[in-house]
């Protein structure tokens, strides 16, 4: 089944700390079950972010990565 | 149809576990922690700024002013190329995990980046030493100045976070817009990384034994720097995440491993020290006072200070700068650039003026085994890192000290 997207946060280009900045201030504003989608470079997002999802007890639904370098995941909000 | 992935074998395993994920910080710190200790028995620990410097003098030397013609050449520069081969080895770490790519950001945090680096060079002149110099050796070296830097660091850090979030929530356009993304190993046709880091590697040990007939110190800083570049880019080892987590997400994994680094160097450092290993013709005196800088208290504070709110706003603590180099993030170029550039203009004309007016017992260096004795002064180093992991573990659990 597809994921319905509610929003999604471009953080491409950017380096550390502001991915994780970004996405922690976007999912506050989520409602709980909504999804948001998030695309990067920075590959510390790879491993900060599964640990942030384990610690916030947010999900993590899918990670991968685009054609050009550019990750993607889906994170649904608890 | 579906094609059969084929399983990796013997080596192709030990590749994997290496290059397929990141490192946990605590892994890559204790083996930096432990290459630090190797280079204190070779010659002296681990610095960054100092090298970074080098750079910017040779620069100037290029163009001719600030009278800097009799500036060491990078290439013979202990510290300079050691600054040198941790942008390689991060670069081969990037390389051999398919990580490279030149991502080039918007130009606001390009400007974040420059505005960092200068920032930093300021601190390091200040403080005598960086994140590296001033408190990741400077704290095992048994320095009283290297913990007054790190409280002044910890200050400008949590200060630094601060403006960025403020600048998050007012100016969201400034770390917005157009970015690129070239280079990048995604897929079986980015394997060509893979093949160029193996090169770049042999390269890197084929100019090692360059030196080694002529200069065998140097040899081994080439190795090291190497090494030291490619763990910290597999472990995304960082002062600055170490510092700042904490107060943004609660994470507590960047200081964990931070500390596990320190306390593996304390114990390396002190048995150095307290043996008098590698003095050589050096007195056991100065053995001791190795990386015990004349910055105790004032200038290790304010430099402490500046360090800590560059290295916020960069994103990269001066290691953090340099491998993040490595891997392609052009932000941290620009932070470099400011760095390399700003670092000679601050030891010339910024920091000596506001040195000279300040009283001489601002200004003195400060061996913790002097009033403490060993025991205690390892016993008082420990107890601060104790007294950290419990802050962090603590503040991971409840959230209490976290923005997010």
């Amino acid at each position: 089944m597809e994921n319905k997207i509610d929003q999604t946060l471009d953080c491409k280009g950017l380096s550390c700390p502001m991915p994780m900045m970004k996405l922690a201030k976007a999912m506050k504003g989520l409602k709980s079950g909504e999804i948001l989608e998030m695309i990067g470079t920075d590959p510390g997002t790879k491993s900060d972010l599964p640990r942030w999802c384990e610690k916030s007890g947010n999900e993590m639904l899918e990670e991968g990565e685009l054609e050009g370098g550019i990750f993607r995941f889906l994170i649904k909000k608890k | 149809m579906s094609e059969k992935t084929k399983e990796p074998g013997v080596l192709g395993n030990l590749f994997k576990t290496f290059f397929a994920k990141h490192w946990p910080v605590w892994v890559g710190a204790i083996v930096l922690g432990t290459l630090n200790i190797l280079l204190f028995a070779i010659k002296s620990p681990w610095g960054a700024s100092g090298g970074i410097n080098n750079w910017g003098e040779n620069v100037y030397k290029l163009t001719g002013i600030f009278g800097l013609e009799n500036a060491t050449s990078t290439s013979t520069s202990f510290y300079g190329m050691l600054c040198v081969f941790l942008v390689i080895g991060s670069f081969i770490g990037a390389l051999l995990s398919k990580e490279f790519a030149l991502r080039i950001p918007p130009k606001g945090e390009l400007i974040k980046g420059f505005i960092g680096g200068g920032l930093m060079a300021i601190g390091a002149t200040f403080g005598i030493g960086c994140s590296i110099g001033s408190f990741y050796s400077g704290v095992p070296a048994l320095s009283g100045g290297a913990i007054i830097f790190t409280i002044g660091m910890f200050i400008g850090v949590v200060l630094a976070l601060r403006y960025l979030m403020w600048e998050m929530e007012k100016f969201p356009k400034f770390s917005s817009g157009k970015s690129y993304n070239f280079l990048s190993g995604t897929g079986k046709s980015g394997n060509w990384q893979i093949y160029l880091g193996w090169i770049v590697l042999i390269i890197t040990f084929i100019i090692a034994y360059q030196y080694s007939g002529g200069n065998k110190i140097m040899a081994w800083f080439i190795i090291i720097g190497m090494f030291m570049g490619l763990i910290s880019q597999r472990s995304r080892f960082c002062i600055v995440k170490a510092f700042r987590d904490p107060f943004m997400t609660g994470e507590a994994d960047g200081s964990v491993g931070v500390m596990a680094g320190l306390v593996i160097s304390v114990f390396g450092f002190t048995a150095i020290k307290y043996f008098g290993i590698g003095a050589g013709d050096i007195a056991v005196r100065a053995r001791e006072m190795t990386w015990v800088f004349p910055h105790f208290f004032f200038r290790a504070a304010i430099g402490g200070f500046i360090f800590g709110l560059g290295m916020t706003v960069a994103g990269g603590c001066a290691v953090g700068t340099l491998w993040r180099v490595g891997e392609g993030q052009v932000k941290l170029w620009a932070s470099a650039l400011g760095f390399l550039l700003i670092s000679p203009i601050s030891k010339l004309y910024i920091v000596p003026p506001i040195v000279k007016a300040l009283p001489q017992n601002f200004n003195f260096k400060n061996y913790l085994p002097d009033y403490l004795g060993y025991p205690g002064a390892v016993g008082l180093v420990l107890f601060i890192i104790l007294i950290w992991y419990v802050f962090v573990k603590w503040n991971e659990k409840t959230g209490r000290f976290s923005a997010f």
